[in-house]
């Protein structure tokens, strides 16, 4: 029995998840790609700390206050301003009183939302400066502020979009396989009625009835954005289903649940999964065309799309318009190396799956 | 007493039906199987041998019951009792989960050893999955008894941790057939299992499969369509045409002395080792075998057979004893 032998060697086993997370890791230029994202994601969940109107330490008359987490009068600091206090001015004025007071502002002390025209003077939009690295929008905001946040707010509403998309196609899309037949026949007629709704025409009546936020945006593009993966995973549980290992699954007494969930599932996840990256780029360039078209996220949200959008009426001013698609295109970009890794790292070749 | 039969196939047929037009009609049917009627006996090994397509395999997937799983419109009829010290049971009156309490004592070795094995399972959890089913076994005496079936089949216990993409088909279909015994069955069901090896492989799975036959008193039923592999292993030969048996035998007698022009058909087709005993006569079949769609009346061997009559078109011939032992469905030929 030589041919047993030829395996015994002391190499780590390794499941088909891992060897392909290896052979994602060999793909450096998606890899990189994967640690940037997933870093400046994080990241920019903590983007008060960086980019903020609000400082983070006050400490006047011996008192420390922390201004990111609470509101402050201007009063309580000694400032004369109605309304909460202005950091950036009051740090000014304690450096010019030099009573030992002082404020720590964030590296970027300027808020996505935050109006700067008492400060500024001159007629918004403002040109790209030292202070404001990409200028002021129409109504005087800073502009990389508001890229930077609008940045965390379309990539966690893509991903949102995206697992409740796959969520409710894989569930359908594994219903109408496993079990096929009428079930089958009469679930995807359904599917393509709901298919011919028309996407666009839904949305801007719904947002001309209600004004859309942030989660009546993801629900409407769940509602719509499920389809195209049921597809997807309902022929890879017909194919799947047919093969020797479902039978032997069930020449063994498991029961279907257990097919469906250990067996049959975990093999039919990978075209979803390498995907899954372009599903995401799809559904930030819908957030961002939907704040374009002015369907999108309300007012005063910093979005792309919404600076796009003032950019092209306000041609002249350039850096409304670069700054957003530059940051698009970045952003895409680099989504779009990840997905070809996941792709490429999920490509058999050897152990191949269409054998 | 222990009843001499371990399994009744009792007038078996599977109808697959063909649908078509705008609303899925039935429009014809497939008889894979087309009445059959077999005995397993306790301990013996039932050689099941045919051409691809003749409903060898259909036999195998209806007795273990999973054809209703991977084709739910398909007609079965028939009866195929399990009998055992408990009692006779009817297993294709069961339902899935009537099925379930079974299926711990027949289990199926299946062809292809790169599709029936479930690539994201570690070869441990492939296993002991049957376990899981079967019995009560803790999570500790489930490994160990992988360890001791990993043995049994020519493996190392440590490879239990490996995945199936980590082995050779040989060794993969060794790791089916320990998954196959995981749970102590009394009849195993091997589905063509060394078809799709290499030769060399092929003599040590059968090698394997005869010791275990020996060691846990198993009952084979051995589907096969190579026939020197069958005659290897099995103690009966059962030769399948399109959907019917044309001929049941001692193993020996049907390899040595086949009666049915097609059993003879069959072995003249199997190559000779030596070049120079070219003085055996060759039966070589004209045309292709008839599609089961549409099978021709009375015997469905006729329209190849090299002994044909007339008279063969109005009526089925059924299964005759020619000699102790030794049946073949054909009136014209005898022992």
């Amino acid at each position: 029995m030589s041919e047993n032998n030829s395996n015994t060697e002391k190499t780590a086993s390794v499941s088909i998840l891992r060897k392909r997370w290896k052979k994602f890791k060999t793909i450096k230029r998606g890899y990189y790609s994967f640690l940037l994202i997933l870093f400046l994601y994080i990241l920019s969940f903590l983007l008060p700390l960086f980019i903020g109107r609000d400082a983070l330490i006050v400490k006047y008359n011996g008192e420390y206050s922390f201004p990111i987490f609470k509101y402050y009068s201007a009063e309580s600091f000694g400032q004369e301003l109605q309304g909460e206090a202005n950091y950036r001015l009051l740090k000014k004025q304690y450096q010019e009183e030099d009573k030992g007071n002082w404020v720590l502002l964030p590296l970027y002390p300027f808020g996505p939302n935050e109006n700067l025209l008492d400060e500024m003077g001159g007629n918004p939009p403002h040109p790209p400066s030292a202070q404001h690295w990409c200028g002021t929008d129409d109504r005087g905001r800073d502009v990389f502020a508001r890229l930077a946040h609008g940045f965390n707010i379309g990539l966690s509403f893509s991903i949102i979009v995206t697992l409740l998309t796959y969520v409710i196609g894989i569930a359908i899309g594994a219903i109408l396989g496993f079990y096929g037949g009428k079930i089958d026949i009469f679930g995807l007629r359904l599917i393509e009625i709901w298919g011919t709704l028309p996407f666009l025409f839904v949305i801007i009546i719904i947002s001309s009835i209600i004004q859309p936020n942030f989660l009546l945006l993801i629900f409407i593009l769940t509602l719509f954005g499920w389809i195209g993966i049921v597809y997807y995973i309902r022929g890879e549980f017909y194919r799947e289903k047919a093969r020797d290992y479902v039978s032997a699954a069930v020449s063994m007494g498991a029961k279907n649940s257990k097919i469906i969930f250990s067996h049959i599932l975990p093999n039919s996840l990978t075209p979803v999964i390498s995907f899954a990256p372009f599903a995401i780029v799809a559904n930030i360039f819908s957030l961002v065309s939907l704040d374009f078209l002015g369907f999108g996220l309300p007012p005063p949200t910093p979005s792309w799309g919404q600076l796009m959008q003032q950019g092209l009426s306000n041609i002249d001013n350039w850096w409304l318009i670069v700054t957003p698609l530059v940051a698009m295109f970045f952003t895409l970009l680099t989504i779009v190396f990840i997905g070809e890794a996941i792709r490429e790292a999920f490509d058999p070749k050897i152990y191949s799956r269409l054998r | 007493m222990k009843p001499e039969n371990i399994l009744e196939i009792k007038n078996l047929k599977v109808k697959f039906p063909v649908t078509g037009g705008l609303l899925l009609r039935k429009i014809a049917e497939v008889k894979a199987v087309d009445g059959v009627s077999l005995e397993l006996k306790r301990g013996e090994t039932l050689g099941l041998v045919g051409e691809s397509g003749c409903g060898k395999s259909t036999i195998g997937k209806a007795t273990i019951n999973i054809l209703r799983f991977s084709s739910p419109d398909v007609d079965i009829t028939g009866e195929v009792w399990l009998k055992t010290d408990e009692g006779e049971t009817d297993l294709l009156k069961l339902s899935r989960n009537e099925m379930r309490k079974h299926r711990g004592l027949i289990q199926m070795i299946f062809q292809d050893p790169y599709s029936s094995l479930n690539a994201r399972m570690s070869v441990g959890q492939i296993i002991e999955e049957p376990l899981l089913y079967h019995t009560k076994m803790k999570k500790k005496e489930r490994g160990d008894r992988v360890a001791w079936l990993l043995e049994k089949v020519g493996l190392q216990p440590e490879q239990s941790k490996r995945y199936p993409h980590e082995f050779s088909g040989g060794q993969r279909q060794r790791i089916g057939i320990a998954r196959a015994l995981s749970t102590n069955p009394k009849i195993i069901i091997a589905d063509e299992p060394v078809s799709a090896l290499d030769v060399s492989i092929q003599a040590q799975v059968i090698n394997l499969l005869q010791e275990l036959q020996s060691e846990f008193d198993l009952t084979l039923m051995f589907i096969a369509h190579d026939l020197s592999v069958v005659e290897h292993i099995s103690s009966r030969i059962a030769v399948m045409y399109l959907g019917n048996i044309v001929e049941l035998g001692p193993g020996s007698r049907i390899y040595h002395h086949p009666i049915h022009p097609y059993s003879k058909a069959l072995l003249s087709a199997v190559p000779l080792p030596n070049p120079k005993l070219k003085n055996k006569e060759q039966t070589i079949l004209k045309g292709d075998v008839p599609t089961p769609m549409n099978k021709p009346s009375g015997c469905g061997f006729r329209t190849r057979c090299p002994i044909a009559k007339p008279e063969c078109a109005n009526f089925t011939p059924v299964l005759e004893i020619k000699e102790p032992e030794h049946l073949a469905a054909c009136p014209y030929v005898s022992a």
